[in-house]
């Protein structure tokens, strides 16, 4: 009876939580992509020289799945050389840190319409602004100061294409 | 001989010196400050250097790398910060030493040591690239598969919290390596109808996502970190006698940081710890280990740097990185149109030897900028991060961005960027799959010509003796956790 009870909680012991989401993450798409390598283009044997196309990918995946299923054991493992595989994951992922991801895949998204020019600004601007830099001694020179040093030296220096975006249509 | 002259000839042309001296500084900057690495700034710096004559585009690269590995000693010694991971192990006396009084001679032994270990792995390389390069001239397509499955396992104990990990971001490189066109049959892999993925995904974008990128996410965490500075007035270098003392150490350790750079995927930090651990293990001053040893700092030193050297020698002579740095390096060689192995040095010898010669002005240029510039580079430590970081970012976007005038390849650099954070947060260290992602094509195509060849038995492969001897080190290296264990046993119970 008490052997019964304690089957759930020496699972929980064996697997780590965090690793097997990972786990079972990475078993979903490996399902994924081995479904899309069955949807590779077929190619006559005499043409592919017995190596079709899937092959290669396929042999990977296989490797692959066979060491993730360690995963989520793999803490016991790790445990008994001194290794802790939560530390530094136990702790949510900060703030500062998500909104950071937020506004750079903004200005990423929004760069097409923006420009090159207007991106570099946003980004100057936006991130210490976001991150609590609020010494306007500093803040104003580098605003100013370093997307000039940026266009100078790469659009007109190195000759890199900086789309005009916003700044076209405010020409015209 | 000739080729010696030729290739240092090609190096004594003005701008190629500047570009050097350009790559040490910024290397030294990029070591000295905690966050940025050479990988990272070697990232960045590629698609700038398109335009750049090779020679002087990979050799600013290479004395990038070398002076990176000497800066991050910088602020391990005065802040206790190690800028690179190789100089996690100088901190362990280097700060101890500054904290007693004696900033400056920490520093100088540091930068003394790095350079007789650079210059040690350098003499090396001259002698065995070349040798290495004649052998593998000999090699077939099953050969340099099992080369290239050893390359694979041994990123099994690069740096990084778990073996198996690594080991799965180096075949996850090698899968996002097939994506695009199947050069052999012309059918589209994993492109989902995207035309921006016929040609496959640029290593570029994702190098820089996966260092630049991801290290910023990481550094928005501790934004208001406070470090505490050690004033360093400059860098003292040491005396004959105390050269002398630690002569053995400086040579044992360049030794070992050679033999770990020439190992593939095994880098500089290895190198540092293990140079360590020789240092306190050989000492007769063992209890003063941890409170400023002179030798504690010297040891790591001499083997990073070294290291460093020793890491080019797989990567120039048989394509296969021999580190995280020079896995970008050999992205930048592939990229200027050369294919890293042996024919490089056969065909084009003057080449390998003008990267020698940069890497020896880099190893010379870094003391001599230690020298004036040690109390500088103390301070770049204290640039304020809500303003670097921003800078960085922007650099990533125009890098990733002017590679093919793309910004699909910007969404590939945050995309890896975002994936290489979250990675780094669950174990999986990212240099493994840059390996992976650049040695995937060699593994892919010497896997399809040797199945070809051998009429698709893959036990046919074993006939070679250099492939059943690669296919041993690989099951040696895969098992080394457990027998290292079982020996360590059997050492303590007798």
């Amino acid at each position: 009876m008490s052997t019964k009870k304690n089957a759930p909680s020496n699972l929980g012991a064996l697997l780590n939580k965090k690793d097997t989401i990972i786990a079972l993450l990475m078993i979903a798409l490996i399902g994924f992509l081995w479904f899309e390598t069955t949807k590779f283009e077929k190619v006559p044997d005499l043409f592919s020289n017995n190596i079709p196309p899937e092959m290669f990918p396929q042999i990977l995946l296989i490797i692959i799945l066979g060491m993730i299923l360690i995963i989520p054991f793999e803490h016991i493992f790790l445990k008994k050389n001194g290794k802790n595989i939560d530390a530094g994951r136990d702790k949510p992922i900060e703030k500062s840190t998500l909104g950071t991801m937020v506004i750079l895949s903004t200005i990423v998204a929004s760069s097409q319409i923006l420009g090159a020019a207007i991106t570099i600004i946003a980004i100057s601007i936006a991130l210490p602004l976001y991150w609590g830099e609020k010494r306007l001694k500093v803040l104003i020179p580098y605003i100013i100061g370093f997307p000039l040093f940026v266009i100078i030296l790469f659009n007109i220096v190195l000759g890199v294409h900086f789309e005009p975006g916003l700044l076209e249509l405010i020409k015209n | 001989m000739e080729d010696v002259a030729k290739g240092l000839g090609l190096l004594l042309e003005f701008e190629n010196i500047i570009l050097i001296l350009s790559g040490v500084l910024i290397g030294v900057l990029v070591g000295a400050l905690p966050g940025l690495s050479s990988p990272m700034a070697i990232a960045l710096l590629i698609p700038f250097t398109i335009s750049l004559d090779p020679v002087a585009a990979i050799s600013m690269m290479a004395a990038l790398y070398c002076a990176g590995t000497f800066g991050g000693s910088i602020t391990a010694i005065l802040i206790n910060a190690p800028g690179a991971p190789p100089a996690v192990a100088t901190a362990l006396d280097g700060y101890p030493m500054a904290k007693n009084g004696e900033p400056g001679r920490a520093l100088g032994l540091a930068a003394v040591s790095s350079v007789f270990g650079g210059v040690f792995s350098l003499i090396i390389f001259i002698f065995a690239a070349p040798l290495l390069a004649q052998l593998a001239l000999e090699f077939g397509p099953a050969e340099y598969f099992g080369l290239a499955v050893f390359a694979l396992s041994m990123l099994a104990s690069m740096s990084g919290k778990s073996s198996l990990r690594n080991l799965i971001s180096g075949l996850v490189g090698v899968l996002i390596g097939t994506i695009g066109i199947h050069l052999t049959t012309g059918v589209e892999r994993f492109t989902f109808g995207s035309p921006d993925l016929e040609e496959g995904i640029h290593f570029v974008p994702v190098l820089i996502g996966l260092f630049a990128v991801s290290e910023l996410f990481k550094q928005s965490e501790k934004l208001n970190a406070v470090v505490e500075r050690i004033q360093a007035k400059a860098l003292k270098l040491p005396s004959l006698l105390e050269l002398k003392k630690l002569k053995y150490t400086i040579l044992r350790s360049s030794g070992i940081g050679t033999f770990i750079g020439i190992l593939p995927a095994e880098g500089s930090t290895v190198a540092a710890i293990i140079g360590y651990n020789e240092a306190r293990r050989w000492s007769k001053n063992k209890d003063q280990f941890g409170k400023g040893s002179p030798e504690g700092i010297v040891g790591p030193e001499a083997a990073n740097n070294a290291a460093a050297g020793g890491a080019m020698v797989p990567t120039l002579a048989l394509g296969i990185p021999g580190s995280g740095s020079t896995a970008l390096i050999l992205a930048a060689l592939i990229m200027h149109g050369f294919r890293p192995g042996p024919y490089l040095i056969s065909e084009t010898p003057e080449f390998v030897y003008a990267i020698f010669g940069a890497m020896l002005i880099a190893n010379l240029g870094f003391l001599f900028i230690g020298l004036i510039g040690a109390k500088f580079f103390s301070l770049v430590a204290f640039i304020p991060k809500k303003l670097l970081w921003p800078a960085v970012f922007i650099f990533s976007m125009i890098g990733s961005y002017s590679f093919a005038s793309s910004m699909f390849d910007v969404w590939v650099m945050l995309a890896a960027g975002l994936v290489g954070y979250f990675m780094d947060r669950n174990g999986f260290s990212a240099a493994p799959l840059v390996m992976g992602l650049i040695l995937g094509k060699l593994v892919e195509e010497s896997f399809s010509q040797s199945m070809i060849i051998h009429d698709n038995n893959f036990f046919a492969l074993l006939e070679s003796p250099v492939v059943l001897l690669f296919f041993v080190l690989t099951f040696l290296s895969l098992s080394s956790p457990f027998w290292v264990k079982f020996f360590t046993k059997k050492a303590v119970s007798k």
